[in-house]
Order: structure tokens, then C-alpha cells, then sequence
């Protein structure tokens, strides 16, 4: 099912969430709704669930307009950041919980559960209690709730965020992995750029309302519309007065055509890769990321003066 | 450290006279012509009425306090609207009014002869105060915002996500509540729901005014102690006393089981 | 603005809130109006009449200096007792802690029964206190016992153990610590127990009933003397003492309430 936003608005007293905001999703794809905290994008994905009434606009999914809809008619699934978990339910109660309500029959609704706790490898949980469950295992019974009744679209609001650091990554795989599998559009919200670079065929980046730009995670990070998405998507450092990534700057160690002098200031090993930091002529200061390899052989050291030249990008 | 001997021996003296050693006093003086006497005193037409009344009582005012606790609690907790603190406010009046207030509060408004609308009910033939209804109006307002205060925080505490999970999933608003939001404040309101019982057990000045002390008739377990300790029969009186006072231990053992569980979801 | 659909829709909203308001309205606010309305019945001269009546006076009195040192006595040693339930050890120890809520789970002529038993005329230890203003005090406290106890007890097992550590690090010594640390701490939670034992004690009935013995001018209690003027076909008199009781114990509530609050910005 497609999702049509078009020319939402949204505001809580004085704030303004949503300014005019129109997007298209498409059937089936996996898409990232990016951007810093406050910016919007859980406003956005919450008017798509009718969670929040829009001000002005309109929300269509499949087709069909669905802005005066109410959650419980929109069968769209949602994934909170933290859980919400029926804690008083079983697992198996929790995963059944939709279908349940639409009165199904015992036996199909204990296949259904079954089916979709291998989905998300808990089975072997089915009668345990939200509390007796880790925070990755809970977030895993969430997604086989929201998606036990077949939704026409899955929400997930920061799924991963209330989690640890290495938790979060094998989710994100897992994640991935699901859609694959499921093909359901899904629109997650996020605010960690890596993980919507890693995870979503699609991204857009909201700030203050506004989406800044729609784009692969390639076009994002190669033709950022803006200063706002450079930043926000990949590293950036400064020089000749523009951003540029800092991979793209090219080291030399003879002048030459378009480059800049600079000094050397301080090189930190970070693994795999060096940063190189230095001073340019006009006390301005930035900063170089290279591999390993090359800085051994540019055999760089504190206090060389350099030549940068910002590499175009093929 | 002695000091902390001393501040031990002092709080639990403090108890024993005040509390441990009155109430033991009470058993041990309703047994004081023996059991036999004891359980006649307490078996008596009267008596059987009296305490038939006070379950009466709290089989009518507990469920509807209940009721009314769950929605105002939603009401407060939930809802936006103009006057939602004076609401909140007003629900602990009964916490502020001597019982003998509202008995005339009650008798006032009920009264069959100059009530505000207690005429009108004399002229239907029915009897509000000095009868079952007026006594049962007098225990509700005694124990009115146990459930509210209880159910309140409990709550605030859920949240309103799984609400929200369970409106994704589909289910209705009273789906929600039964499947959901009741199951989640369940302790909260179990706990109300004894402090109610317990506070409507116990009712005694309001019932003085609004129930005529009919023996045999408009009398409740309370009013019975009263009125048996008035005819100089001790024993009757401490004998019911200590009927009442293992219905206070019942209550007591319910509120510590289930006030722990007022964490728990 | 388009109307689109509401957040956790809840319909019956609207209907609760009135069936909520309604149901408190016939049973506790249209009451206390009436009570209101009456003790102006007669006009405001008949108002004053009626509550600067020497029996009156007495009761009012007699009624408004037990629960001050009521409330007083109870601060202290509920402060103590919560004290001693959340930091001290004893077999048994559960069983105290539950005890302490037995007065509000007795019925209050129980209560005065049981005073009755220990401190009246067949008293075992030979006290006898019946039909004294002293009984007043001892019913009233029986009564009023568990609410400061009850208030405090959450904020002791809350207080962070590290602060009183830190104070005896820098030289404190424990009674330092208490006075200086713990104290200040437990304060808002005293005066809004205090607050509430106030409230409860001028409004009290049932326990004084049998042990006071009710003789008017000398140990009658507020309530009773209202009791008396319904009894004694005089509901204007009532209605104006009421009032006056009502509007005391409001106050009081909302002033300690208040006063709480303040003590607790302090802590933030």
C-alpha cells in the first residue's frame, strides 16, 4: 500500500510540528522519516497512523483517503519506542491481542501467533510476560503484534532507541531481513543517520517541520540539497569556505592546481582510518579523513605543510 | 547505638497503649461471661439485622463508589476540560466533613418533611431518610474518593501507549478500556476498592442522623454497638465490637497484601 | 481546519464526565449546599446566634484545642514510628506496620469502645479518664495516628541514603544529621499529614460518643453538639456550626496543603 501525505500541518499550541508537509511512499518500500529531535518526523508518522489529527491536509493510504479515519479503522501496524506492551498479557496474548479482537477462531489465531513468533525467533516465549523479556526480545513481540494482523502498512516510532548499542545493530539487520521477507511498506522514524543509511531504500529528511530533501541514502550523502542534510547525513568539514565531506579532500604533497597550503596540526588513528587535522593560512582549522594506508604512505606527520584539494566525486 | 533501643521502645509503647492493648481489651471482655454469651448476644434477631444491614450497605455503596471512582479517575487523568482541578478538588470534600455533617447535609435535601426533593419522594411513598436509601446515600458519600485517589496515580503511571497500541490493533474504546486499561490499574482500584469497604464497614455519625436507629430495622452492626453499650448490655456490645473488629483485621490483611502490588501492572 | 479523527478516540468522554458529575453532585455537593442554605435560613444574626451560644463556644473550643494538640502529639510521634517502621529491624515487625492503619479500618465506636475498655471506669491499670477532656485528646489520637505515620513512611524509604553519608564524611553527628539533613527532608510530608489529622479530628464523631460522655460545656465536641441541635428539631442551629466546622477544616487542608507544597520547591 502506498502512502500519500499531502500538505499536512500540524501545530501544538505555540510549536509548529508540521509545516506543509507532502510526501509519497511507495508500495512495499522501506522508508526513513530522518531528522534531529523536535523536528517532526514522529508527528508525521503518527497523523499517517491517526494516532494525531492533522490541522490541514490530507493523509491517503492505498489510494483511499483516510485522514478522518481513527486508528482502528486505518489497519495500519505501529511499533512504539518503548514497547508499549500489554504487561499484564502473555506474549502469545500480546501477539494474539488484534486478532482477538476481530473475534478469529482459536485455532487460526494460535497458528497465526505461532507463525509469527518463529517469524521474530521467540518462539519458545509464548507464555512468558513482557517484564521476563529483554528490551530487544519485547521490541521483537511488538513487530509480530503490529504485524499479526496483516497491516497494510508498518510505523515503527524509534523502534531501536530505547535500546543498547549492539542490540541495535543485529536489530537493524533483523529489520532489514523482515522487509525482505514481508514486503509490507514500512516508514521507521529515526534520528541516528547511520541507521536510516544502513536500513531504508528511502530517506527523508525532516528539520523543523519541513522536509529538506527525499533521496536514496546514496543521493543523500552525495547531493545533499542543503547544509542542513550535509551535516546531518554524513561528517563534513570546511574548506575554501565550502562542506565538503572529509573523504573527499585529496592530500598532496606539492602544490597544485586549485589546492590549498595547510599545516599539519595533530594526526589521530582511529582504526582503520586517520583524521588528520590542520591549519590553513587564515587561522581557519579543518580536518582530513584518510585510510591507514595512504596516510603511511604520504607518510604524514605533525607539522608537514600539505596541499588539499577537494576530490569531485565520481 | 542505645538511642536506637530507646526510640524502638518508645514508638511501640506509644502503639500498645494506645492502639495494641484497647483493642485486646476488647476480646478479652466480649468472652468475659464466656463464648456461649458472646455468640447468643451476636445472634440475636437484632443483631443478625444489624449486621445483615451493614453488608447491605456495602454491597450497594462499594460497587457504585467503585464505578463512579473508575470514571472520575479517566475523567481527571485523561480528559482536558475547564474545571478538571475543581473536580479533582471536590472529590476530596467527604475527606473534610464530620459524618454528623453529612448526615444533616443528607437529611436536608432527603428529609420527607422540609427535604429539597425529599417531599417530592414522601409524596411517590418513598422514604429516603430513615429508611435503606438514605443510609445508603450517607455510606456512599462517607466513602466516595477511595477509588478516585487510588485509581489516580495508578493510572498517570500506564501511560497512554498501550491504549494507543491497542487503537492501532483495532480494538474500540471500550474494547481498550476492558482488555487494556482495566487490567492495567486492576491493584490500584482493588486497593480503593477495600479502603472503600473498609471506610463503609465502619460508618457511624452519619448513620446516627439519617437512619432513625430503628432496632431490628434501620440498625447497622454500628449502630447496634451503640445501642446495646446504651442498655448496659457490655457484652453485646463488645461482642459485636469484636465481630467488627475481625472485619477490620480482614481489611487490614487485604490492604497489605494487595498495597505492594499497587507498583505492579 | 479539517476535522480529522481524535487521538485515542474516546466517545463516552463527554458522558462519563456528566454521569461523574452528577453522581457527585446528588450524593455530596447539593447536600453540602443545603447545608449552606440553611444556616442562613434565618438570616445572618440567627447564623451568629447560633454559633457564639455558650454551648456552643464550649464545643467549638473544646473541639479546635484537642485536634491542635492532637496534631501536635501525632506529628511527633508519627514521625517517630515511621521512623522506627522504615529504619529499625524487629520481629514482627510486619505486623506493627499493618496494625498502624487499624484505626482506619475500625469502625470509630469501636474505637470508643475500646478506649473504654482500657481508660474507663473498669479500667485494668486503674486509669480512668471517661467523661474527661482527656478522653477527648486519647479518642482523637487514637483516630488521627495513622496519618502522619503514613505520610512520612514513603519519603524515609525514599531519602537517599548518600546525603546523611556525605553529612557525617564532613563531621556530622548523627543528631546533626538528623536535625539538619533528614528533618527538612521529612517536613512537607508532616505538615501534609498534619493537614489531614486536622481535618480528621475536628470533624470526628463515633469514638467520642461513649467515652466522653458528652456533657455539654465540658467534654462536648463539636460534632456532638451539631448532633444534639438536629436531634433537639433545631437544624438552623446545626447547619450554622457545620458550617463553621466545614470552613475550619477546608482551610486547614488547604493551607497545610499549600504550605507542603512550598516545603517541597525547596527540595528541588
Amino acid at each position: 500500500m502506498s502512502i500519500v501525505v499531502d500538505s499536512v500541518s500540524k501545530r501544538f499550541g505555540d510549536f509548529v510540528a508540521l509545516d506543509d508537509v507532502s510526501l509519497e511512499v511507495r508500495d512495499g518500500s522501506l522508508t526513513a522519516l530522518l531528522g534531529p529531535s523536535g523536528g517532526g518526523k514522529s508527528t508525521l508518522l503518527r497523523v499517517i497512523a491517526g494516532l494525531e489529527a492533522p490541522d490541514s491536509g490530507t493523509v491517503s493510504i492505498g489510494g483511499e483517503d483516510a485522514t478522518q479515519q481513527p486508528p482502528q479503522r486505518r489497519n495500519v501496524g505501529f511499533v512504539f519506542q518503548h514497547y508499549a506492551a500489554f504487561k499484564h498479557m502473555t506474549v502469545a496474548k500480546n501477539v494474539a491481542f488484534g486478532l482477538t479482537i476481530r473475534k478469529r477462531s482459536t485455532e487460526e489465531i494460535d497458528e497465526r501467533v505461532d507463525e509469527l513468533l518463529k517469524l521474530v525467533h521467540l518462539d519458545g516465549f509464548a507464555h512468558r510476560y513482557p517484564s521476563q523479556l529483554s528490551g530487544g526480545q519485547r521490541q521483537r513481540m511488538a513487530l509480530a503484534r503490529a504485524l499479526a494482523v496483516q497491516p497494510r502498512v508498518l510505523l515503527l516510532d524509534e523502534p531501536f532507541g530505547a535500546l543498547d548499542a549492539t542490540v541495535r545493530k543485529e536489530l537493524r539487520a533483523w529489520l532489514r531481513r523482515l522487509h525482505d521477507e514481508v514486503h509490507v511498506t514500512t516508514v521507521f522514524v529515526t534520528h541516528d543517520q547511520e541507521e536510516a543509511m544502513e536500513v531504508a531504500e528511502q530517506i527523508v529528511v525532516l528539520n523543523d517541520g519541513k522536509i529538506e530533501q527525499v533521496g536514496s541514502p546514496k543521493e543523500l550523502y552525495e547531493q545533499p540539497a542543503n547544509d542542513f542534510v550535509m551535516g546531518f547525513v554524513g561528517p563534513v568539514s570546511e574548506l575554501s569556505g565550502r562542506w565538503v565531506r572529509p573523504h573527499d579532500v585529496e592530500i598532496k604533497r606539492e602544490p597544485a592546481d586549485g589546492a590549498q597550503e595547510a599545516m599539519i596540526d595533530r594526526i589521530v588513528h582511529l582504526g582503520f582510518e586517520v583524521r588528520v587535522e590542520l591549519s590553513l593560512g587564515d587561522g581557519e582549522r579543518t580536518w582530513v579523513q584518510i585510510t591507514k594506508s595512504h596516510a603511511q604512505e604520504l607518510e604524514l606527520t605533525a607539522g608537514d605543510i600539505v596541499w588539499l584539494r577537494v576530490a569531485v566525486p565520481v | 547505638m542505645k538511642s536506637k533501643y530507646a526510640l524502638r521502645f518508645v514508638a511501640l509503647g506509644y502503639l500498645a497503649l494506645l492502639l495494641g492493648i484497647p483493642v485486646a481489651l476488647v476480646f478479652v471482655n466480649a468472652f468475659q461471661d464466656g463464648i456461649a454469651a458472646a455468640w447468643d448476644a451476636v445472634t440475636t434477631p437484632e443483631a443478625q439485622h444489624a449486621f445483615y444491614l451493614t453488608l447491605v450497605m456495602v454491597a450497594v455503596a462499594v460497587p457504585l463508589n467503585t464505578i463512579f471512582g473508575v470514571l472520575a479517575a479517566l475523567a481527571i487523568v485523561r480528559q482536558r476540560f475547564r474545571g478538571r482541578a475543581l473536580l479533582n478538588a471536590l472529590i476530596d470534600l467527604p475527606f473534610a466533613v464530620s459524618p454528623v455533617v453529612v448526615g444533616l447535609a443528607l437529611l436536608l435535601v432527603y428529609g420527607s418533611r422540609d427535604g429539597w426533593v425529599g417531599q417530592w419522594f414522601a409524596d411517590q411513598g418513598i422514604q429516603i431518610i430513615f429508611s435503606t436509601p438514605g443510609m445508603i446515600l450517607a455510606t456512599m458519600f462517607v466513602s466516595l474518593p477511595f477509588v478516585v485517589r487510588e485509581t489516580i496515580p495508578v493510572l498517570r503511571e500506564i501511560g497512554t501507549e498501550q491504549e494507543q497500541a491497542a487503537a492501532t490493533l483495532g480494538a474500540g474504546p471500550l474494547q481498550t478500556f476492558f482488555r487494556v486499561t482495566l487490567p492495567a490499574i486492576r491493584w490500584g482500584v482493588a486497593y480503593g476498592v477495600v479502603l472503600t469497604t473498609a471506610r463503609a464497614l465502619g460508618e457511624f455519625g452519619a448513620l446516627s442522623i439519617v437512619s432513625g436507629k430503628l432496632s431490628g430495622e434501620t440498625e447497622t452492626a454500628t449502630l447496634f454497638v451503640e445501642n446495646r453499650f446504651q442498655r448496659f448490655d457490655e457484652t453485646g456490645a463488645y461482642a459485636a465490637s469484636v465481630v467488627l473488629a475481625l472485619m477490620a483485621l480482614v481489611t487490614l490483611l487485604a490492604m497489605t497484601v494487595i498495597k505492594p502490588k499497587e507498583g505492579q501492572t | 481546519m479539517s476535522r480529522g479523527p481524535r487521538a485515542v478516540p474516546i466517545p463516552g468522554a463527554a458522558l462519563g464526565r456528566g454521569v461523574v458529575i452528577a453522581y457527585l453532585s446528588i450524593v455530596a455537593l447539593i447536600p453540602l449546599a443545603a447545608v449552606l442554605f440553611k444556616s442562613l435560613e434565618n438570616g445572618t444574626d440567627a447564623f451568629w446566634d447560633a454559633v457564639s451560644s455558650p454551648q456552643a463556644v464550649a464545643a467549638l473550643k473544646l473541639t479546635l484545642i484537642a485536634s491542635v494538640i492532637v496534631v501536635l502529639i501525632n506529628a511527633v510521634f508519627g514521625t517517630l514510628i515511621a521512623w522506627v517502621l522504615v529504619r529499625d529491624e524487629f520481629p514482627g515487625k510486619n505486623v506493627v506496620n499493618a496494625l498502624i492503619d487499624l484505626p482506619f479500618a475500625l469502625p470509630t465506636i469501636v474505637a470508643s469502645l475500646t478506649l473504654l475498655a482500657f481508660y474507663g471506669p473498669d479500667s485494668p491499670v486503674g486509669v480512668n479518664i471517661a467523661y474527661t477532656r482527656v478522653a477527648v485528646v486519647a479518642a482523637l489520637l487514637f483516630v488521627t495516628l495513622p496519618f502522619v505515620v503514613r505520610a512520612v513512611q514513603p519519603v524515609l524509604l525514599e531519602l537517599d541514603r548518600e546525603m546523611e553519608q556525605a553529612a557525617e564524611s564532613l563531621g556530622a553527628s548523627r543528631t546533626t544529621v538528623f536535625r539538619r539533613i533528614i528533618l527538612p527532608n521529612l517536613t512537607p510530608a508532616v505538615i501534609a499529614g498534619a493537614g489531614l489529622a486536622f481535618a480528621r479530628a475536628v470533624g470526628e464523631f463515633g469514638s467520642l460518643v461513649l467515652i466522653t460522655g458528652n456533657l455539654p460545656n465540658k467534654t462536648e465536641a463539636a460534632s456532638y453538639f451539631i448532633f444534639s441541635r438536629v436531634e433537639s428539631d433545631d437544624p438552623v442551629g446545626a447547619a450554622a456550626v457545620s458550617v463553621v466546622l466545614l470552613i475550619v477544616a477546608l482551610v486547614v487542608l488547604l493551607f497545610f496543603g499549600w504550605l507542603s507544597k512550598r516545603a517541597l520547591r525547596h527540595e528541588e
